[in-house]
């Protein structure tokens, strides 16, 4: 696959209007990118959308197909998006291309700062583009749990048996406790380990430290409730200031997951052995 | 585009002035409400609460407004939006120019003078460091810049006037690392936010820490007041505390600044205006799917300093949730009317007073019981210190659905602010389409189907109702 992508590329970089790709692969496009689509250029110059200013780097693209975008987005074949290029020059109209973007400005329209750009060669190539586009998501999802994988001090499928206050031992000196509505009002959930994938043994008991706040500041963290089962990437607790738990009497480390990915279904526990056994 | 902006018409009959408890009937001439969220994110289904709004004194034009609303690229975005208007607040876009995760944990701002500057106090995303942060023209694609940075701090609250060429900026907030539990904190810069000095103004014993609303308000004759809780004890559920304005009579550029105003009780800095009142801290739903406990504002008379308005939220005990107080001075600080008006189960009071000394409040209050309750948001606007007042409802909305994502549910605050002939604010409610919803009219950038009370996605399909920012504008009393 890498190598596939490195002939695309070279492709790429050898074709007119192909400088927005610069040294980058497709899979670090998508993976910079969040609004991603085949379009073609109608203006240099130009804006669609009167809340941004015309620069010499800004050009106007028709949407041709939509390859991927936040549900939050209306954007579709047919409209016009602002295109901040990397640099001016780098596109002519008429050019089709594939336009790796993130979202700049959203009003009346959207506009997008170029990521990079593939130039596009005929309407039957755009749903090869589309899943090529798919399968780069899918190479860097599988990179970024990879990555995470690499990074946890255990991974373990396993059930929640029970969630309590965490008793948080700060160091000395102790400071006074702040109330805030920003609180995390961390609890531990006792996990126990039906498949010890990494650095745990099925049976054993985990302390998994979470924020039970419903603030703002906490949104998105994983939350976790008695009987959830799944995958869990656990990291040794460097955040609360008090990384040991008590479990049947004995001092254990306490771990964390905070981040969406270190929660994962029970099923996704054969993915993730996939990708410790991937090279 | 393709999208349907649908606009309601503007009010044609004119509210007349009513005395306290009767409601309001039919439409204000001149009001305007609009839903922030633009046409292009029309699938957005976020809670975007808390909103806050800053004007351009130099360019009536110009504005900027934010929320707790997060980056549409997703949670690993690098910065947090913030929505501009160029056209009055008509219409608004989102730019993604804050330094912030996604989204903040506690955003506020406000413009300098001229040429007009941005200053905004965040709590970042990740690890929720404050950062202030200023921006010279809002419209640059540039991320804001970074201007100071300290940890353990919460709720940044500010506040700007210029002196000469320079910007004074006033960041009221509550500092956790200040010493012996007195955090009730301004941080001033007196050079366009180059360089801050944080400044302590609570004198007396706390228990532990202050409330976490510190609110400055700044007259244009350099009058500075700040607002704050003086929490004296703390009983988990409940604190008790005090209801304390300090002032600067010079701008807040000495030393030791707020030492103006003694109360008389005990000769220290800070008067009290209310003592030993229950303020329960509640982190969880409890009035309307909303959180309570630091409701808080304070607003100054721009031409008379002299003049000044307090509002707060407590827990009285006669059965109430929650209960916002409205109170004013007339001697800058020295003595205090007692309640003006005395609002059960409401939060989020803003206050802003304008140049023809009509005050105007706005505030959010739960109405009848789950699940019929509703959130209705009002503006009052009176002459003569809520002696009699006109009352505008600008939203009534269903204060049960949808179901909170987090908290706050549409704040922790809101805003209200005032230029010329102008009270223009802001507020979070529930965004279903459905005109009863909003007597004064409404218009939605976003694409909506009002025959059906159904918000639709960019492809035509039904989005689900979500909590949304509106911007609204009325003409102060004359």
């Amino acid at each position: 696959m890498y190598t596939r992508s490195a002939i695309l590329l070279a492709l790429a970089l050898a074709l007119p209007g192909a400088g927005g790709v610069a040294q980058m692969s497709r899979t670090a496009l998508v993976k910079q990118s969040d609004i991603i689509f085949i379009g073609t250029v109608t203006q240099l110059g130009a804006v669609a959308v009167p809340e941004v200013p015309a620069s010499a780097r800004t050009v106007v693209v028709r949407v041709d197909q939509v390859l991927e975008k936040p549900a939050a987005v209306a954007l579709a074949t047919g409209d016009s998006v602002t295109v901040q290029t990397l640099r001016p020059g780098s596109l002519k109209p008429g050019t089709q291309a594939t336009f790796y973007t993130t979202g700049w400005v959203f009003g009346r329209g959207v506009a997008v700062r170029e990521v990079g750009h593939e130039p596009g060669r005929s309407p039957v190539v755009a749903a090869a583009q589309q899943e090529a586009v798919s399968r780069a998501r899918l190479e860097v999802n599988d990179a970024d749990l990879k990555a995470h994988i690499q990074r946890a001090a255990m991974v373990v499928a396993g059930r929640v048996e029970q969630v309590r206050p965490a008793e948080l031992t700060p160091p000395a000196p102790a400071r006074p406790k702040r109330i805030t509505e920003h609180d995390p009002d961390w609890q531990d959930a006792i996990i126990q380990v039906e498949d010890g994938i990494k650095g745990a043994q099925v049976g054993e008991k985990v302390v998994v430290r979470f924020p039970g706040s419903s603030d703002v500041a906490w949104v998105g963290i994983p939350k976790f409730a008695v009987g959830q089962e799944g995958t869990f990437l656990l990291h040794k607790d460097s955040t609360t200031g008090s990384p040991h738990a008590m479990v049947a009497g004995q001092s254990v480390q306490a771990y964390t997951a905070l981040h969406k990915v270190d929660v994962l279904s029970k099923q996704d526990a054969t993915r993730v052995r996939a990708l410790i056994r991937k090279p | 585009m393709r999208a349907g902006v649908i606009a309601a018409a503007v009010g044609l009959c004119v509210a007349c002035e009513r005395p306290i408890g009767q409601g309001p009937t039919g439409r204000l001439a001149g009001v305007r409400v609009v839903d922030l969220i633009p046409v292009s994110l029309s699938g957005e289904t976020w809670q975007d609460a808390e909103p806050f709004l800053a004007l351009y004194a130099s360019n009536p034009k110009l504005m900027a407004a934010s929320a707790f609303t997060p980056n549409p690229g997703g949670s690993a975005s690098a910065t947090a939006p913030i929505f501009v208007s160029d056209d009055g607040g008509d219409s608004w876009t989102l730019r993604n120019t804050l330094p912030s995760q996604s989204m903040t944990a506690d955003i506020t701002h406000a413009v300098g003078g001229n040429p007009p500057v941005l200053y905004a106090g965040i709590m970042k995303v990740p690890g929720f460091p404050l950062n202030e942060l200023k921006a010279s023209d809002f419209f640059s694609p540039a991320t804001m810049t970074l201007q100071a940075f300290r940890a353990d701090i919460d709720q940044p609250f500010v506040r700007t006037t210029q002196v000469g060429s320079a910007d004074r900026v006033y960041v009221g907030l509550n500092d956790f690392d200040a010493p012996d539990g007195r955090t009730a904190t301004v941080d001033i810069s007196l050079d366009g936010g180059a360089t801050y000095a944080s400044r302590r103004i609570e004198t007396r014993g706390t228990a532990g820490q202050n409330g976490p609303s510190i609110r400055p308000a700044v007259a244009p004759d350099h009058t500075v007041y700040v607002a704050y809780f003086g929490w004296r004890s703390n009983a988990g559920a409940d604190v008790t505390s005090d209801v304390v304005v300090v002032r600067d009579d010079s701008g807040a550029t000495g030393a030791t600044p707020f030492r103006d105003l003694v109360d008389p009780s005990d000769s220290l800095p800070g008067r009290l205006v209310a003592t030993h009142v229950t303020i329960p801290w509640s982190n969880a739903p409890t009035l309307g799917q909303e959180r309570i406990g630091s409701t808080l504002a304070i607003a100054v008379d721009p031409l008379h300093s002299d003049n000044v308005y307090l509002a707060w939220a407590d827990r009285v005990g006669t059965g109430d949730i929650y209960t916002v107080h409205v109170r004013r001075s007339t001697d800058r600080g020295a003595t205090w009317s007692g309640d003006l008006r005395t609002l059960t189960n409401a939060t989020d009071a803003s206050l802003a007073v304008a140049t023809n000394g009509t005050t105007g409040l706005l505030y959010q209050q739960v109405t009848g019981s789950a699940p019929t309750s509703r959130w209705v948001t009002r503006l009052e606007q009176s002459r003569d210190g809520f002696a009699t007042h006109q009352d505008v409802i600008l939203a009534t909305v269903p204060a049960t659905t949808p179901s909170f994502q987090f908290l706050p549910y549409i704040g922790d605050y809101n805003c209200l602010l005032t230029r010329g002939s102008q009270f223009l604010g802001i507020f979070s409610a529930n965004n279903t389409p459905d005109s009863a919803n909003f007597p004064q009219g409404v218009v939605y950038q976003r694409r909506v189907d009002f025959a059906t009370h159904r918000l639709l996605d960019g492809s035509g399909a039904p989005v689900a109702v979500s909590i949304d920012p509106f911007f609204f504008s009325l003409p102060v009393l004359p």
